[in-house]
């Protein structure tokens, strides 16, 4: 009953005209924001911070939340259509959207991008407003042992994400895990492989690697083999451009795993969106009956990760509304927000500014629909990108990682390590070498050091201290089941074969 | 009518000093956290305020130069020598990076000091439900458990650890750190009953203590803050360590002219002046700590020897 009052309130305040032009105003530019490469909403949000002291508070967190929530809307249009992930979320979305785009199935993996994201981004929501004060309880059960777990189970994906050879795969996974090596050692800030380079302290950033090997390794690649220069088919006719019954239909149980998956990762202040989306990936790919076809183009390859992606922002927002625990950088600065506008967000926000809270809870219902309205008509425009000639896209793919880069750094330096892991991603496509696995071990890579030492230095140097704890056991258990899967499938396929050879 | 004139003339004057140097451009403003980190925050702030008090003539644009705990963006200065409308914001991480890190060259006397800006005082709090009481009390049960308790807080360098050094050393009794890189985590670490205790800002730890779920034994502050009039001082706990402030303030570019210095030393010292920067401070139970650029450079050297002698007693390796 509570709960249908506040949300009635929160109806109310959203749906002033005011309010609902602020949440316009909000996904509008998330979308923009998340279809740039690079430019991402922490520095958006930053940007217009000072702008927002004039603001209605109620109408600024409406806006700032739905640069939020919508900029992962757009991350996975670059992913499909260009195969530059707008931002590490979308990279999982690569590698089926991106090969759905390559076959002619753009629009259909655009259009299932909008519906996963609208599906779990309003799941996440519910679960907000329903389970808020009991998960933050969860969450804070969390501690290093369980984030170690939690990015081994991570890791384990591994196995899912491999091409035809295993081995190829663990090992760009382990180049992965040594490129997040690089920099300051977070706890002894000693540094680490920076040959004296001043620009390598911080490590090397995400996003110079992923568009580095996906985007640049693909033109390169591409190039190479002198395709004709209409690079991709585009069907005519906009039902060719929407995702069918069908496609609906096998997405059902990927709608599922991304808003769940992608909404109990987002309440853990550790974790973040990229994980969610790669660990939603490895369930949707290992529940599969289909698995052989994933990274083919398989609808439910996109669908899951971006669904993940989005419910991931409804979990984030329980620990900063519960407790005022910020768990990525853009919570952080939206409780910044909170401070500079005169809130202390902490334990009794929501008892004190039910109105706020009510208020944000009802405008991401309204904005999750608006973004649907808003993305759903570009899929045809954007498909059309795709006809354009090679000697077009190309060059243009080639600047926009470019700027992509530049906009995050600033740094002439960081220029360079992209044409080096553009250079890179050829090659390993060359060799056949799955780039997913490196950037899934570059992504993890800190997080699980960071858990491994953080839990070792809490037990003085036992690992028992990793199954002694029940959460930690349960998920380590889980890693270990998932590295089992590629065994069993051998299993079952030398059964199969058994049985035929004896029916002969 | 020519009193009148005069008049105006001197309140000109009054106003906004004559100084030979005088921004022409937006002024590039480099922090070295991403955007909601401290001294991000802090720098649009100030810029908020300068612009609403209309201290400069033109506005001010903060440059996130994140990466090796404040090293990129100090060299990134370092590069810009003699450029007139760039400033950077330092923190203590500044003067502590280039003592343990060979890469970090770029020390604040490199570069043209301006003004200290803000000293924030710290508390020492533990989870509500701990059996402490005191400061007292969490000593005495760590020295029956040795090693076995633990705090958690920022990396080795940061303010957190050199304060757990300075009450080791005082006392002969030992516990865990556990670094966590945000500043989330460590509460939630706290919070969570994964470590004992931990060395925290007031703003951050307001609201905790207000839901009853974090208590206060003691204040890392010379007097009393005014939001915890009843929490004893480190001294007053009976513990004779100093009490280790967080320090902010503005740098320039080096190579520039002593009139520029000049210049910005001025519109800070004006900016520390206005209500809405003693508002912002007791916003954030920041501590007012204006120096000027001699003075800042002077504490400087002190605060690096000193910094220096306490890491290395805790056993880090110094390279400066």
């Amino acid at each position: 009953m509570d709960i249908a009052a506040g949300l009635m309130h929160g109806f109310a305040l959203a749906l002033q005209p005011a309010n609902l032009w602020w949440c316009f105003v909000g996904v509008l530019l998330g979308t923009v924001v998340g279809i740039m490469p690079g430019l991402g909403p922490p520095a958006t949000i930053a940007m217009l911070l000072p702008l927002t002291a004039l603001m209605n508070p109620a109408g600024a967190i409406i806006m700032l939340a739905g640069i939020y929530y919508g900029a992962k809307y757009g991350g996975s249009t670059t992913s499909i259509l260009l195969n530059v992930p707008g931002e590490s979320a979308s990279v999982v979305t690569c590698i089926d959207g991106y090969q759905m785009a390559r076959k002619g199935r753009a629009g259909p993996a655009l259009g299932i991008a909008a519906i996963a994201s609208f599906i779990a981004g309003t799941v996440g929501v519910i679960g907000l407003m329903l389970i808020s004060p009991p998960l933050a309880r969860f969450a804070l059960a969390f501690s290093s042992p369980e984030y170690f777990a939690l990015m081994t189970l991570g890791l384990a994906m591994v196995v899912l994400l491999a091409g035809r050879s295993m081995v190829k795969a663990l090992l760009a996974m382990l180049v992965g895990l040594w490129l997040a090596g690089i920099g300051t050692d977070p706890f002894s800030t000693t540094s680490r492989f920076t040959f004296g380079r001043m620009e390598l302290l911080s490590g090397i950033d995400f996003v110079v690697v992923a568009i580095g090997i996906f985007a640049l390794g693909e033109v390169l690649a591409n190039m190479e083999a002198r395709e004709e220069p209409q690079a991709l088919p585009v069907p005519k006719g906009l039902r060719n451009l929407l995702p069918t019954l069908r496609d609906l239909r096998d997405c059902r149980f990927a709608f599922v795993n991304g808003s769940v998956i992608g909404f109990l990762i987002g309440v853990l202040p550790g974790a973040g969106s990229t994980i969610a989306s790669f660990i939603s990936y490895g369930v949707e790919k290992a529940f599969s009956r289909r698995r052989d076809e994933f990274g083919t183009g398989v609808i439910e390859g996109v669908a899951a990760p971006e669904g993940a992606n989005n419910s991931e922002t409804g979990g984030a927002l329980v620990p900063l509304l519960t407790l005022g625990i910020p768990g990525s950088g853009t919570t952080a600065i939206l409780l910044a927000a909170l401070v500079l506008w005169g809130f202390k967000p902490g334990p009794l926000f929501i008892s004190e500014h039910p109105e706020m809270f009510w208020g944000l809870v009802a405008s991401m219902y309204i904005g999750n629909v608006m973004l649907l309205i808003l993305n759903l008509p570009l899929v045809p425009l954007f498909a059309q990108v795709l006809r354009a000639p090679v000697y077009v896209l190309y060059p243009v793919i080639f600047g926009l990682s470019i700027v992509g880069v530049y906009t995050v750094s600033g740094s002439v330096f960081d220029l360079a390590l992209l044409a080096g892991f553009g250079l890179l991603g050829y090659v390993m496509r060359k060799l056949d070498y799955p780039s997913a696995p490196l950037v899934l071990g570059l992504v993890l890579g800190g997080a699980m050091e960071r858990a491994l030492r953080q839990s070792l230095m809490m037990s003085e140097g036992s690992l028992g201290i990793l199954v002694s704890r029940p959460i930690s056991a349960l998920m380590l258990a889980c890693a270990a089941l998932v590295l089992l899967i590629p065994f069993f499938a051998r299993l079952n396929t030398w059964r199969l074969r058994a049985m035929e050879e004896e029916n002969k | 009518m020519k009193t009148l004139c005069m008049a105006l003339a001197a309140l000109t004057v009054a106003g906004a000093p004559a100084y030979a140097f005088k921004p022409t451009r937006p002024i590039e403003v480099v922090v070295h956290t991403g955007p909601g980190g401290g001294s991000d925050l802090l720098a649009r702030a100030v810029a908020t305020m300068i612009e609403k008090e209309r201290l400069l003539p033109v506005r001010m644009q903060v440059v996130n130069k994140t990466g090796g705990g404040g090293a990129v963006a100090a060299a990134y200065l370092a590069e810009k020598a003699g450029e007139q409308n760039t400033i950077g914001f330092f923190t203590g991480v500044w003067l502590t990076g280039p003592l343990t890190s060979a890469e970090a060259k770029v020390t604040l006397r490199d570069l043209t000091p301006i003004a200290r800006l803000v000293l924030e005082p710290a508390l020492i709090a533990v989870k509500a439900d701990a059996p402490y009481r005191t400061l007292g009390d969490f000593i005495a049960a760590a020295k029956e458990r040795p090693g076995q308790l633990k705090q958690s807080g920022g990396s080795v360098t940061s303010r957190d650890n050199v304060v757990r050094q300075l009450l080791q050393k005082a006392t002969g009794v030992r516990w865990a750190y556990i670094s966590f890189p945000g500043g989330g985590e460590r509460i939630a670490a706290l919070l969570g009953g994964h470590v004992n205790v931990m060395v925290i800002e007031p703003a951050e730890a307001g609201e905790h203590i207000r839901a009853g779920n974090m208590r206060v034994l003691a204040q890392v502050s010379e007097t009393r803050l005014a939001g915890f009039p009843d929490v004893p001082t480190l001294k007053e706990a009976g513990f004779d360590v100093p009490a280790v402030p967080q320090v902010r303030g503005v740098v320039a570019p080096p190579g520039i002219p002593a009139e520029n210095v000049a210049y910005w030393e001025d519109v800070f010292r004006r900016l520390t002046r206005t209500a809405s920067w003693r508002n912002f401070l007791a916003d954030n139970q920041f501590e007012d700590g204006y120096q000027n650029a001699a003075e800042l450079a002077k504490f400087y050297d002190e605060f690096t020897d000193r910094m220096r002698t306490i890491l290395q007693e805790a056993g880090v390796k110094t390279v400066r």
